[in-house]
């Protein structure tokens, strides 16, 4: 009797020295709690059992034999405290799982979960010896379980980490990246293979909102279906990403055509585009912390975006100071350096150069000791264009001047060469005249420019005789000329429309009217006092605008 | 600069291409070319070797995703091989191999075209 006892103990601890081997051998928690659980069935003889650990503090069922899946779903969730065995919801599940013997599986500090078996094939119920022997083998194994649960955790947040790092590693190359390309086209690009990418997407685009409408950076849908649906909605003031139940109940036509996914690219607290995301492939959801990601690169990319728009409008603007510097320049060389002095006249000449350089053209061309040509013209246009026609003009003036022409005819000469030269609706208002010194007379032709006023005993005489402005067709209606007798103190203005058309900051032109007002009562002045005065008049009535078109005068008076 | 650069090898039905070096955002628009010259040219079995990629990024992996739609759409297939385990992790974390076949040798990936292919033929 006593042998047989000795054997049986001897074999007993032989088992549990051999499963404390296989078990403690491993970290694979399935591979433990299926020997766990086989070792106890096959120890009692149990036809059924099942083991739950606690996860998240309730028990789940983690491995199971001789169990109807039906019955498994049934497993309540109860928590896994001291008094779980206790339990209503326990206990009725198992009586109908035909259980007969639970234990704890206990470590050092905490309640790991339970082990529960059905009953022996010898209907025999668990005795105390068997609940001992239970207890002893799962003291044995509750290290192992702990273990390899540890292990789990460990690996998950491992996981976890490594999704971490790899997307801050993508955010970390893109933005290198972003820094280094030069097209907004491929910034897109990147953009949408590292979020592809990363999210298993095959449907997407990207567009830019830009001045005039909206700007397909890159797209996986026709741009055309695409651009008419996106102008059915506005998202410029979109400020928090959509998702797929919004764009279902907002946008639906988005929805139709597969997006789930809407996130804006913002700079500054302005919507500057948006990155649209069909589903993902493996049928995941896009998570908040998804949503983020795509946030993010979406942020980089707009800033990526928005230099290079910046850097290109500075380079255009650079360019076309550049240019506007080269006009500037031809114009001045095109206006003369020095007016030639006459006794009989007393001659001042201005010219303010605008911003962007309009067409005004002056000249004085001596053409002998006694008589000298006076020109007034404005090219429109403006820039290096207005400032090339204007070079043109000047060359046939100098030829011209010197044939002894009579002026109305030599007019129709240089309106036909103008006509030859010039193309897309541009002309010139032209006014020129010849001063005779000694006989104190002048001879006109004005092509359609602003009269110049003659002032005489306190009348203002308006120079308008002439013909049509230069360059919109060959001559066809000869030019008249006139010839005038001047007399002392006769005072000739001659302006450019920057001068009345000058505006103020209520949008009020400069007009006619008040230059001629006030050229009656400074006319007793001299020249270069007339010519300041109406300067200053002009500029203090422009105060505070920026001064749009170029400023010209001629100011001649007869001593 | 040449930290990537791809090989196209042609295996009869079948297209291997190798890759090589550094697969991230900068070099991406490299196997976008190399992918895009197969296709177009009406290549759509293909089997990527990774034996020589010892790194790759989203951007790298986006470039996978950019043509698979219309790959297989053509009854053909993108099949990978050979990834060192660096490489592997990467599709692991963003749930590729539920997408795309992994193989660990090329001629699996191969093999796996051809028997396609037998099984069409017996049809």
């Amino acid at each position: 009797m006593i042998d047989t006892e000795n054997i049986k103990v001897k074999r007993n601890l032989t088992a549990l020295v051999e499963f404390s081997r296989i078990i403690n051998s491993s970290l694979d928690l399935d591979f433990i709690l299926n020997n766990v659980l086989l070792t106890c069935m096959g120890k009692f003889l149990a036809t059924r059992g099942l083991i739950a650990l606690k996860v998240h503090e309730k028990l789940q069922i983690k491995s199971s034999k001789g169990i109807p899946e039906e019955l498994k779903k049934k497993f309540p969730e109860v928590s896994a405290a001291d008094n779980t065995i206790d339990n209503e919801q326990f206990q009725n599940f198992f009586q109908e799982a035909k259980l007969q013997a639970v234990e704890k599986i206990c470590s050092s500090d905490e309640c790991l979960g339970v082990v529960c078996l059905g009953e022996k094939l010898n209907k025999s119920p668990f005795n105390e010896d068997d609940i001992e022997f239970l207890k002893t083998i799962l003291n044995i194994a509750a290290s192992a379980i702990q273990n390899s649960i540890i292990l789990e955790e460990i690996k998950k947040v491992n996981r976890k980490l490594d999704t971490r790092i790899q997307r801050l590693n993508s955010l970390f190359e893109l933005s290198k990246e972003f820094g280094i390309v030069s097209e907004s086209t491929k910034v897109a690009k990147l953009l949408v293979y590292s979020v592809i990418g990363q999210f298993l997407v095959s449907k997407f685009a990207v567009v830019t909102f830009i001045e005039d409408g909206t700007r397909i950076l890159e797209t996986k849908f026709p741009e055309d279906q695409l651009l008419s649906i996106l102008s059915c909605y506005d998202f410029s003031k979109l400020a928090n990403p959509i998702n797929e139940q919004e764009i279902i109940s907002n946008y639906d036509k988005l929805a139709k055509i597969g997006i789930e996914l809407i996130v804006p690219m913002e700079l500054q607290g302005e919507t500057k585009g948006l990155i649209l995301l069909g589903k993902r492939i493996n049928n995941q959801k896009y998570s908040e912390s998804d949503i983020e990601f795509i946030y993010s690169t979406g942020s980089l990319a707009i800033i990526s975006l928005e230099n290079r728009r910046l850097f290109k409008e500075a380079l255009a603007k650079q360019k076309m100071e550049e240019e506007l510097e080269l006009a500037r320049g031809i114009q001045r060389n095109l206006l003369p350096k020095e007016i030639p002095a006459y006794n009989n006249f007393d001659i001042s000449v201005l010219n303010l150069t605008s911003q962007q350089v309009g067409g005004d053209y002056y000249d004085v061309i001596p053409l002998d000791d006694n008589s000298v040509c006076i020109t007034i013209a404005d090219v429109s246009g403006k820039g290096v264009p207005a400032a090339l026609l204007m070079a043109n003009l000047q060359a046939f003036l100098k030829i011209i001047c010197k044939q002894g022409m009579k002026l109305d005819e030599a007019t129709a000469l240089i309106n036909d060469l103008v006509s030859e030269n010039i193309s897309d609706g541009k002309f010139i208002t032209f006014f020129w005249m010849i001063l005779e010194n000694e006989t104190k007379t002048i001879n006109y032709v004005n092509a359609g420019h602003n009269p110049p006023l003659l002032i005489r005993d306190g009348k203002i005489i308006k120079l308008e005789k002439g013909g049509i402005i230069l360059g919109v067709m060959k001559t066809f209606v000869p030019y008249l000329s006139e010839s005038i007798q001047l007399k002392k103190d006769d005072v000739i203005i001659l302006f450019t429309d920057g001068v009345t058309e000058a505006k103020n900051i209520n949008d009020d032109e400069f007009s006619d009217e008040k230059l001629e007002n006030m050229s009656l009562e400074i006319s007793s002045s001299n020249a270069k006092e007339i010519m300041n005065n109406i300067k200053d008049e002009v500029q203090s009535f422009a105060k505070g605008t920026t001064q749009s078109d170029d400023i010209t005068l001629v100011v001649i008076k007869v001593r | 600069m040449a930290e990537f650069s791809t090989s196209v090898k042609d295996a009869g039905d079948v297209n291997i291409i190798y890759l090589k070096g550094y697969l991230d955002a900068h070099t991406a628009p490299i196997l976008e070319n190399t992918f895009s010259n197969l296709v177009d040219s009406g290549r759509y079995s293909l089997v990527v070797n990774f034996r020589d990629l010892s790194y790759i990024s989203s951007a790298g992996l986006g470039v996978f995703m950019a043509f698979i739609e219309k790959i297989r759409e053509n009854n053909g297939d993108i099949k990978l091989s050979a990834m060192n385990d660096k490489v592997f992790n990467i599709f692991d974390l963003l749930g590729f191999p539920l997408l795309y076949e992994i193989y660990k040798e090329e001629d699996e990936a191969i093999n796996k075209f051809s028997q396609i292919k037998k099984l069409e033929n017996g049809k």
